[in-house]
């Protein structure tokens, strides 16, 4: 019996455990210091055309679009090296970069530019969220490196969507499934990026090699493993003690109190937050009582002391929001006033509007007292600070504020058939802001359409939309986005809270860490071994 | 013992049958919706199309008992659908992740069991004293610790302050030192003190002190008719402990970022990706009863009297 409990034991220890592995690991693996990062979970199999389990992350590492979003926002050549637009602005034509292969060896030419759009097209009701999918009409192959894309309408954000991480890029022709489809899955993940995925463990890691054919500047880093870590406390400490190199992405990696004291350790570590990327909001229903009087959605802007919440509950990482878009987004810089913490006169516009404090000091009119409800993902702890900060502040201009914490399905429910008074969102951020996220409004589907409803002018509204995602000339589409944007904010439909922002966090071994343009793109083919030379 | 054994065996099936309609039945009670948890996981924006889609995609348009039904067919083929959020067949999936969690347990199970029964003894053996006091000290701790707590208190001294142990992770004797500890932790503290109480309760037994009077040396008697007779208990606690363990490797695993079903059934949990809760809820079942099984065959072995019946009870007390 000692002896069988002993081997049990040594059997326990030695992890006498299989791991599940889904992508074999082909041949030998490159040589060099891998950098090592983490992600909550595996990248999933790296369809290009689909959406989860893939990760953003990863897909975008893979795979690459026609063109690509710049650091200051504008439009730049990327798999295409130039296009010109016809005049109506519904042809483009794109002469594709030559010499370049996918991962495989296939050339990357005008053929596998259609095979990729015809297999997007295909499963076109999946990308529906996407307007570019509902107004492409056909791709045509004008040269071996020359493609047409012929729209069916001119669509202003054409480019910009197509520089999207999915689904618009291309995965070689050779690994798409039966028939040259791409929509119930990939023979293999083939692109023409920086980097290849050459491993999955499952609940441990994905490995990435450097792709040697790639056409652009080669990674520094031989090999990019990326960690399976689910818990951001466990995050931070695996940066701390080097079981990771790097932490990247939108807030909540890593706890902000982690990201504080990891910044206090320097040059232990290097940490930065990026420029504002995207906008929390409180979406308020004016289709609801009592949101539907404006005297009191404008009341609800002033009364916020949004400066206090941001360095209080958001540890000041994130600068205050005053409108729903950060001027720095194209077309938002439109001169908004912002509505200024005021406490005197947020209760001015709710006495002028007949709301009266009752004996409690909550206010009511005609009987119906000045409540309303903010709902929340229960298990979010920030968005149940942030609530609970929202709540105590309207209570003392006496609006009585109930909080509804569920789990994130019902939330979403009541987004989608705006059962809310108040409730949490949050702008798309680059490069969806702002065309494709005010295309979005005009869906009912959306907390925006739901919280917009009410307001008497929403039929201008969604017209205004459509007209500022047509139109061709830049000046017009500038007036339409400043009419659009000016009576958002007078409606005052929403609260904004501050501007979402990356963060990173590295050991002094890596160098070369910067922000990409947009969340979903993260650089690692700029990231460089520290001493090693560029 | 093989019809005992059998018996308990035979028994496994219904109680599948009911945990698995029960689970069915308790998911669809909350205040989701499974088409939209569907949709949200898969990342597809809920219009109103998609969610009439996945709801007959799913099967969700047709009545409760006929969808029980049809789950149950295809689960008695071994198919338990796909995760929501994965898209992977559930099964191999959780098959897969399951080893890493028995280890886990098992380790923790090792560690809990051969750390317990040289303290409970030592306290026995030193009733009242320093020893007594320190081992009932570190039992009252920690029975009241709660494990993720015990886990980061864990990382804290020997990850990020000693640097000894990995704080995460898998591959190596080292990294399941911390999270079996976590674990194991309660288990131990609860044996070691009921070894103790039941070794004192043992000492005064008559059987004890005839032993003394045939003149046999002390050690002989701890050992052979005190310690061996003081187990007892502490296997039927032992077994009501797997299920603990288990349990708390499931919260442990996502601290260690441990490739265990534990995290792969919590971010189910989390995500209502009901699919995986379902199989997984399953699975644990036939473990829990397996290892409940394993203990009272254990106990049968230990104690005369339950292997042999009530005819035996007379020779062996």
């Amino acid at each position: 019996m000692p002896k069988l409990a002993s081997l049990a034991v040594a059997a326990l220890l030695a992890g006498a455990v299989p791991h599940l592995t889904v992508t074999p690991v082909a041949g030998a693996e490159p040589a060099g210091p891998p950098l090592t990062f983490s992600w909550p979970t595996n990248v999933g199999p790296l369809n290009p055309h689909l959406y989860a389990p893939n990760q953003m992350f990863a897909q975008a590492s893979v795979y690459e679009p026609l063109v690509t979003i710049r650091a200051d926002g504008t439009v730049g050549p990327w798999l295409a090296t130039a296009w010109t637009i016809s005049q109506d602005g519904r042809t483009y034509d794109f002469t594709l970069r030559p010499g370049v292969t996918f991962s495989d060896g296939t050339p990357f030419d005008a053929a596998a530019v259609k095979a990729n759009f015809d297999a997007i097209l295909a499963n076109r009701s999946r990308h529906d969220w996407l307007d570019l999918t509902r107004q492409i009409d056909r791709v045509e192959v004008t040269g071996p490196l020359a493609v047409r894309l012929v729209l069916k309408a001119a669509h202003d954000p054409t480019l910009r969507e197509l520089a999207l991480p999915r689904p618009f890029r291309f995965v070689s022709p050779a690994a798409m499934g039966p028939g040259g489809t791409t929509a119930n899955g990939i023979k293999a993940p083939i692109g023409t990026g920086p980097w290849r995925l050459i491993g999955t463990r499952l609940g441990i890691s994905d490995t990435f090699a450097a792709n040697p054919t790639y056409w652009g500047g080669k990674p520094a880093f031989a090999r990019l493993v990326v960690k399976v870590i689910p818990d951001p406390n466990t995050r931070a400490i695996a940066l701390q003690t080097g079981e990771v190199d790097l932490v990247y992405g939108a807030a909540g990696q890593i706890p902000s109190e982690a990201f504080l004291r990891l910044r206090n350790q320097a040059p232990a570590f290097s940490a930065a937050v990026s420029a504002p990327l995207a906008t929390r909001v409180l979406a308020l229903n004016s289709a609801r009582v009592p949101t539907d009087d404006p005297a009191v959605r404008r009341a609800i802007n002033h009364a916020v002391d949004k400066d206090t919440l941001v360095r209080t509950v958001l540890d000041g990482l994130e600068p205050r929001a005053d409108t729903l878009f950060a001027p720095t987004v194209p077309y938002a810089d439109v001169g908004l006033t912002p509505y200024r913490f005021d406490r005197a006169a947020a209760e001015r516009l709710l006495d002028e509007a007949g709301w009266a404090r009752g004996r409690d000091g909550m206010r009511a009119k005609a009987g119906h007292p000045l409540s309303l409800e903010l709902d929340f993902v229960g298990t979010n702890a920030q968005q149940k600070a942030i609530a609970e900060v929202v709540q105590a502040d309207l209570a003392r201009i006496g609006i009585a504020v109930r909080l509804v914490g569920e789990e994130e399905s019902a939330i979403l429910a009541r987004q989608k058939d705006g059962r809310f008074g108040l409730i949490f969102g949050e702008t798309w951020g680059p490069p969806y802001d702002p065309a494709s996220f005010i295309s979005a409004m005009r869906a009912p589907s959306h907390a925006d359409y739901q919280a917009q409803k009410g307001l008497p002018d929403k039929p201008a509204i969604d017209a205004t939309i459509t007209a500022a995602l047509a139109a061709t000339d830049p000046a017009e589409r500038r007036r339409l986005y400043a009419t659009l944007l000016t009576t958002l904010h007078e409606a005052a439909v929403y609260l904004p809270i501050s501007h979402a922002v990356a963060m990173a966090v590295h050991r002094p071994t890596v160098a070369g860490v910067r922000f990409g343009a947009t969340l979903n793109e993260i650089p690692f083919a700029a990231m460089r071994p520290a001493g090693a030379g560029r | 013992m093989l019809r005992f054994a059998a018996a308990r065996l035979a028994l496994i099936p219904p109680m599948l049958l009911g945990v698995s309609f029960l689970v069915f039945t308790m998911l669809r009670l909350g205040p989701g919706d499974p088409a939209l948890d569907y949709l949200r996981l898969s990342q597809v924006p809920p219009t109103d199309a998609a969610i009439a889609d996945a709801r007959a995609m799913l099967g969700l348009d047709r009545p409760f008992v006929v969808q029980y039904l049809d789950w149950l067919r295809q689960a008695l083929q071994g198919d338990f659908g796909r995760s929501y959020a994965t898209g992977r067949p559930v099964l191999p999936d959780l098959l897969g992740y399951l080893p890493a969690t028995l280890q886990l347990a098992g380790t923790a199970l090792v560690v809990s069991v051969g750390l317990s029964l040289p303290l409970g003894a030592w306290a026995a053996g030193h009733r009242g004293g320093w020893q007594d006091r320190l081992v009932r000290g570190i039992a009252v701790l920690g029975v009241s610790l709660p494990n993720f707590w015990v886990a980061f208190l864990l990382v804290a001294a020997f990850s990020v302050s000693l640097g000894w142990l990995p704080p995460m992770g898998s591959g190596t004797a080292f990294h399941l030192v911390m999270p079996a500890l976590a674990i194991g932790l309660m288990s131990l503290s609860v044996n070691a003190r009921l070894l103790r109480a039941s070794m004192l309760e043992t000492a005064g037994a008559r059987h004890v002190l005839y032993a003394r009077l045939r003149g046999l040396p002390e050690r002989a008697v701890t050992r052979r008719h005190v310690f061996r007779n003081a187990l007892v208990p502490v296997v039927t606690a032992t077994g009501m402990h797997v299920g603990e363990l288990l349990g708390g490797a499931l919260v442990v695993e996502t601290i260690f970022a441990w490739p265990g079903v534990g995290r792969y059934a919590v971010s189910a949990i989390y995500d209502r990706d009901y699919p995986v809760i379902q199989c997984f809820t399953l699975v644990m079942t036939v473990v829990f009863v397996l290892c409940n099984l394993a203990v009272d065959l254990a106990y049968a072995w230990l104690d005369p009297r339950i292997r042999l019946g009530q005819e035996g009870a007379k020779w062996a007390s």
